[in-house]
């Protein structure tokens, strides 16, 4: 049991934040602020690395997909990235993965905000 | 691992009580000791996943909704808290969470067209769709005596 931590650096327009712990209802929210900022600073292409998340609840999901949506009104996007196979059966079960790119590359994530791939694609 | 403060916990190989103040910083601790459980009683790692994250969604949903503090409820001068009675019996886990919050109507709640919320990507109402997809059996109830329960019972082996 981690606490959630959040770390963030960027790699040319892309904004990388690496997610450690738990993302539940409780966390979520400072999830929540650091997106809201980014995008506040026009900061539209994210990519959330998940390699060290052991947890993700709907809060945090639901969450997940509300930023993509606001980001691609942006021309940009929210990605995931390095997802663990237990959270990923998950949310292939539940139908998430139909509107969220998942990659497990993180130059392939990068570069793909270049090309714009479609949303659904696995790297 | 060592309980947090204000938290009561009885554990055997196959049972497990906790008791915990109706807060979310407890989920993760809750959601340690039930995966613990299910672990031991055989359930696989894809199954203890989906047992993880119903259980979230129900104690989510007495944290947020059951404890709105905006409302008046039946039970509202008491402390908000959780209890969780889990046990492993013929070769299923049953687990029941008990709140003394504000009555749900879970029979009525019906929510639509689960698919289209994800293709619109709407950001909520997806926790009692989750409880329902990876639990073989739900049920709600509640009485001015016992406050409300939400039983969720998982099979060791499909029928």
């Amino acid at each position: 049991m981690k606490d959630f931590r959040i770390d963030k650096e960027a790699s040319g327009t892309v904004e990388l934040l690496r997610l450690t712990g738990s993302l539940d209802m409780y966390s979520f929210n400072r999830l929540e602020s650091q997106i809201n900022a980014l995008f506040q600073q026009g900061r539209h292409e994210i990519v959330l690395d998940c390699q060290a998340l052991d947890y993700i609840g709907s809060a945090g999901l639901g969450a997940l997909i509300g930023f993509a949506k606001q980001a691609r009104e942006h021309n940009g996007d929210v990605k995931l990235l390095n997802v663990p196979d237990r959270i990923l059966k998950i949310i292939e079960l539940l139908g998430f993965t139909k509107v969220l790119e998942v990659h497990n590359n993180e130059q392939a994530v990068l570069d793909s905000f270049a090309k714009h791939s479609s949303p659904g694609s696995h790297s | 691992m060592k309980a947090p403060e204000n938290v009561q916990v009885k554990k055997s190989t196959s049972k497990l009580h906790l008791q915990t103040p109706g807060h979310g910083s407890y989920l993760s601790y809750i959601r340690t000791l039930v995966c613990d459980l299910a672990r031991k009683v055989g359930f696989p790692e894809d199954e203890v996943a989906k047992i993880e994250m119903a259980v979230d969604e129900a104690c989510a949903n007495v944290v947020e909704h059951a404890y709105k503090s905006k409302k008046e409820w039946h039970w509202k001068h008491r402390d908000p808290e959780i209890r969780l009675d889990v046990r492993a019996r013929n070769g299923r886990l049953i687990i029941e969470i008990n709140d003394h919050g504000q009555r749900f109507d879970f029979a009525a709640y019906n929510p639509a067209d689960i698919e289209g919320r994800i293709r619109e990507m709407q950001p909520r109402g997806y926790g009692i769709f989750i409880m329902r997809k990876f639990m073989d059996e739900v049920h709600y109830s509640s009485d001015d005596n016992t406050g409300n329960t939400l039983r969720l019972v998982k099979y060791l082996q499909k029928r």
